[in-house]
């Protein structure tokens, strides 16, 4: 039970901290000209990631470019960057529950 | 692991955003200054942004061959204004030449100041980046609470 759940759960915080990096590398690169917005593609991504491949940024199609040839939005990244973080206390405090789960089967054998 | 090496990207793009605020507040205080140690006015300095890759302290060899190590942002290079400094008209000011004009920076401080609006907006976003990923690496140590 804690291997099938608890390792698709492990899977999907490495998938979004692997996202957050690129959302901040970014925004880091918001004001560096010709700099192209990376994303990964979460679904397909997480697909692979089940199977035990790498993951792959990609550049992100239909931005407005900039003068400079940049295409960083912060808006977008901002959301990402929020969204990232609400997912991925999701899946820790999931995680959390299986472990106390497996904890509270230990603590009953005891007694 | 990887979120650890997401803190460093966003320190160099704070780094890079407190170099570029610097350089702006340097062009905005010798707005009017017409001796440097070049000789002549104040000449405007600019930064120039490039992504670089960045790996964390403690980002092993093995890991970033995996993962690839992440873009961060450095400052490549300052460039300095070459163009020919303004010449203002002040007969009386010690730097005026025969004619009474004097040789003043060409720096614009409205453009200097919205500029650093931008500098300190871009620093706010990535400290922002910063805390969110922070807050990342403290739910992953609570599990084990």
């Amino acid at each position: 039970m804690l291997d099938s759940v608890t390792g698709n759960l492990e899977r999907y915080m490495d998938l979004l901290s692997a996202r957050q990096k690129i959302v901040a590398s970014n925004i880091a690169n918001a004001d560096t000209p010709g700099f192209r917005t990376k994303d990964l593609d979460f679904q397909s991504e997480f697909a692979s990631a089940l199977s035990g491949s790498q993951t792959q940024a990609s550049e992100v199609a239909g931005l407005p470019v900039k003068n400079d040839g940049n295409n960083v939005s912060l808006d977008r990244e901002a959301r990402l960057l929020a969204e990232n973080a609400l997912r991925f206390n999701l899946a820790s405090s999931l995680i959390k529950e299986q472990f106390r789960m497996v904890k509270d089967a230990i603590q009953e054998g005891k007694s | 692991m990887s979120l650890f090496s997401a803190l460093s990207v966003s320190a160099s793009g704070m780094a890079a955003q407190r170099t570029r605020a610097e350089l702006l507040v340097q062009n905005i205080a010798n707005s009017a200054t017409t001796r440097t140690a070049e000789g002549g006015p104040y000449r405007r300095k600019d930064v120039i942004f490039s992504s670089e890759h960045v790996s964390s302290a403690f980002a092993s060899e093995l890991d970033a061959q995996l993962n690839g190590s992440s873009t961060g942002v450095k400052v490549s290079g300052i460039s300095v204004d070459n163009s020919e400094p303004e010449r203002r008209y002040m007969p009386g000011h010690p730097d005026a030449d025969a004619d009474g004009y004097v040789a003043m920076p060409r720096v614009n401080p409205a453009e200097d100041m919205v500029d650093l609006m931008g500098a300190s907006r871009s620093y706010q976003a990535n400290v922002s980046a910063m805390s969110a990923v922070k807050d990342m690496i403290q739910h992953s140590i609570d599990l084990l609470k």
